[in-house]
């Protein structure tokens, strides 16, 4: 099964403070872990809230409000995605993850990623053949 | 530039309410839209946090604690990531999803390598290629 795990954001993060070489170089190697295991399918980091925009939808309109956004905590700084046997494995890596704020109480947060089986009938044959050309179509411009 | 389109969640997402095949329809189209523009790079839709569990840090101590969580509007349900010229194709993009009744969708920048300067030397850069890489051919 596969995992979205979510780096919370911090008042650090949402200030634009980048990683130290400390801290980026315990994340190479908690990283270089997770590829030797199997488990680490994709991850990436956030830039500030700052840089980034909402959209909401209501009654066919949208509309769009600028960064940056005020509940640091609420907010992701990034994540990775994670190909696991079960919940507790992915609970027992992310115990050993460096603390990826420093200095500060972090959190990180494990969800459980749809499979096209999860949907039922409602995702018919049709769908489902268009999901898995569209996946390895996106797959191919990584 | 990469950017991170993320689904807030809402009380349904969060019961458990799957789609219907009228809305995996819109929502198939709306991704072949991507995908044909070469915008798309990846999406995936997310459980009920009841399926979820969040580990906090502090100091050397982790402490964990099982889903549900209760903030709804603050959970994610799904995300993207797309490949655009400027945050404003990528909201250009977004307005065009088949959502409504309040839904939110949120984007942000995601970080290049040479976004983080000296601090992230040829070794880790070259460490983080190699392991981009191998991660790649697991998907």
């Amino acid at each position: 099964m596969r995992f979205m795990v979510l780096v919370k954001a911090s008042k650090d993060s949402e200030a634009g403070v980048l990683p130290d070489e400390r801290l980026l170089t315990e994340m190479g190697n908690y990283n270089e872990e997770l590829v030797n295991a199997g488990v680490m399918l994709a991850g990436e980091g956030l830039h500030p809230s700052s840089q980034g925009a909402r959209v909401t939808f209501s009654g066919g309109k949208t509309t769009v409000v600028d960064g940056p956004f005020t509940e640091a905590k609420e907010l992701i700084a990034g994540f990775w995605l994670w190909q696991v046997q079960s919940k507790e494995e992915a609970i027992e890596w992310v115990k050993r993850c460096p603390n990826p704020m420093p200095g500060t109480e972090a959190e990180i947060e494990i969800r459980q990623i749809f499979d096209p089986d999860d949907f039922g009938p409602a995702l018919t044959p049709e769908l489902r053949e268009q999901e898995e050309r569209l996946r390895a179509q996106s797959a191919g411009k990584h | 530039m990469r950017v991170m389109v993320l689904l807030k969640a809402n009380q349904d997402t969060e019961a458990g309410v799957m789609p219907s095949t009228e809305i995996l329809t819109a929502m198939g189209k709306y991704n072949e839209e991507l995908a044909k523009a070469g915008v798309m790079l990846a999406g995936e839709g997310l459980h009920p946090s009841s399926r979820g569990a969040r580990v906090k840090f502090a100091g050397e101590k982790t402490a964990v604690t099982d889903g549900p969580f209760s903030e709804t509007k603050e959970l994610i349900a799904g995300f993207w990531l797309w490949q655009v010229k400027s945050m404003d194709e990528a909201i250009e993009w977004a307005r065009r999803a088949p959502f409504d009744g309040g839904a939110e969708v949120e984007i942000r920048r995601v970080f290049e390598a040479e976004d983080f300067g000296e601090a992230f030397t040829p070794e880790l850069r070259e460490q983080e290629e190699r392991l981009r890489a191998q991660a790649a051919e697991k998907q």
